[in-house]
């Protein structure tokens, strides 16, 4: 793989099978019915598909609901095998499929900063030297000892947030959460974006159209049909909202 | 090969199960403490009438007998069903992010481990009040065969994490199938009061084969059934090499069948 790229993903193909009728997961149902073949519905999520991402480049995934941006996704961070093709990493990514993985309501907020931070890669160390700009950052100083579940979601995601931007990675992979909180909130979010671009790499799958094309260098189109654009945003965007 | 935030993360999953097990309680931790022992007295009052049945015994000596076999058998149990549902368990976690999903399985076993070494502390303090003398030997055997058991436990836990994402039923059997091995396991009667036609079972039972070895070094300070133990650890360990191939090729297909 070239030294200038994050992401290579090469003729990338992923099928599931779902099973049409339930899901033969206990065995009664194999017991009830010994002779009827589970029939399975061939799902092909994503086909035949292959881009880049450059080191630095902002690059987002569009396209309408059930086109395969999130198995895309979970497939780049190593949760998913595609069954055809490869997926190449150079760097260290973190994939944010969600903010606050791992989050136990009933466990305080400073005990769930340990605990998301851990999952995402940090270590004790860098936690404990980390932590108290965390807590400033989500402006949730006061809040530290409580549980979670008083928090409001707001609080939570912010939380979550302050403590995602710690991580230590080259590459990251975003699924709808680049800005969250309220509207300030939402400020500090895209100023740490404004901050980072250049310096990292970054997949980002969204709606957002207007974030999309604001810090996107460059955007994939992944239709209905599994096919596929890429392109430089505003030529993209602009076919994509026509084909609305 | 491990990293230091896999350590890191290995020790916030035990620690996030144990808090979580006492959370909100008003006894918290002492429940750890408290359980074992209202069903050790339990069985102690309802059964010390066989005391003396069982290799002449005396009463102290049977608190101990009884004891002993519940906690390895509590270990068995804990250790086989913490294992199974270990993967399901972190269902959530599993499709959101990748990590060495071994420390999902090793933290539940763990904390099998930590129950494990409370209730032999427990046992060490009844015995020591009832005047029940203790040989070091027979406390490095009983460590000796904890240290087996976990090691084959975790092997186990390689496929039946594995298995149970595909067949749920399994939590169901399992359950049965230790409700099975707690009697055939003699955990708080004689061997003797079992028909003779089925006594093998016991005999050639490995739970039941290590709750003997315990007893026999807690009580007689006699080191008994070593050839077995030992035969043990190296079939742990194979288990365990054997395991560890099949659950890294099965895991990777795992996250897409919850």
């Amino acid at each position: 793989m070239e030294k200038d790229i994050a992401i290579q993903v090469k003729n990338v193909t992923k099928e599931f099978k779902v099973p049409v009728k339930g899901n033969k997961n206990t065995l009664q149902e194999r017991f009830l019915n010994p002779f009827q073949k589970t029939h399975y519905r061939e799902f092909t999520a994503l086909k035949n598909l292959s881009f880049d991402v450059k080191k630095g480049e902002f690059f987002s995934v569009i396209g309408p609901n059930g086109v395969g941006k999130s198995t895309l996704l979970k497939i780049v961070a190593g949760i998913y095998v595609p069954d055809e093709g490869s997926v190449e990493v150079n760097g260290n990514l973190v994939p944010f499929l969600e903010l606050g993985v791992g989050f136990n309501p009933e466990l305080s907020a400073r005990e769930n900063v340990y605990l998301n931070g851990t999952i995402l890669g940090l270590t004790k160390k860098e936690l404990d030297e980390y932590i108290d700009e965390i807590f400033d950052f989500a402006e949730l100083r006061d809040f530290a000892d409580m549980s979670i579940k008083n928090f409001s979601s707001g609080m939570a995601v912010r939380l979550a947030f302050s403590i995602a931007i710690r991580v230590k990675s080259d590459i990251l992979v975003l699924d709808e959460v680049l800005a969250v909180g309220d509207a300030e909130f939402q400020k500090k979010c895209y100023s740490y974006f404004d901050s980072i671009k250049g310096t990292k790499s970054i997949l980002y799958v969204s709606h957002a159209l207007s974030s999309v094309s604001r810090y996107s260098d460059r955007v994939l189109w992944l239709k209905e049909d599994r096919t596929y654009e890429i392109g430089d945003p505003a030529e993209i965007l602009e076919k994509y909202k026509g084909s609305l | 090969m491990l990293s230091k935030n896999d350590i890191d993360l290995y020790k916030q999953f035990v620690k996030t199960i144990f808090k979580m097990r006492y959370k909100g309680s008003i006894l918290g931790f002492l429940w750890v403490l408290l359980k074992p022992f209202f069903m050790f007295l339990i069985l102690f009052v309802v059964f010390s009438s066989v005391s003396g049945q069982v290799g002449n015994l005396t009463s102290q000596q049977y608190a101990v007998y009884l004891l002993s076999g519940l906690v390895i058998y509590t270990f068995f149990q804990e250790g086989i069903t913490w294992g199974l549902n270990s993967i399901m368990e972190r269902a959530g976690l599993i499709v959101k992010i990748n990590f060495k999903r071994e420390i999902v399985v090793i933290s539940a076993l763990t904390m099998a481990l930590i129950n494990f070494g409370i209730n032999l502390l427990i046992i060490g303090i009844i015995g020591t009040v009832l005047g029940v003398q203790f040989s070091l030997l027979g406390i490095a055997y009983i460590l000796l065969i904890g240290l087996v058991m976990f090691l084959g436990m975790y092997g186990i836990a390689f496929f039946t994490s594995i298995w149970m994402v595909y067949v749920r039923d399994l939590a169901h059997i399992m359950e049965l199938v230790l409700q099975l091995m707690f009697y055939a396991s003699a955990v708080f009667f004689p061997i003797e009061l079992i028909p003779e036609q089925y006594q093998f079972i016991v005999r050639y039972n490995p739970i039941a084969l290590f709750i003997q070895a315990v007893r026999e070094a807690l009580i007689n300070q006699n080191i008994m059934n070593v050839k077995f133990v030992l035969l043990s650890l190296l079939l742990s360990i194979i288990l365990i090499i054997i395991g560890n191939k099949y659950f890294k090729k099965k895991i990777l297909k795992v996250a897409e069948n919850f």
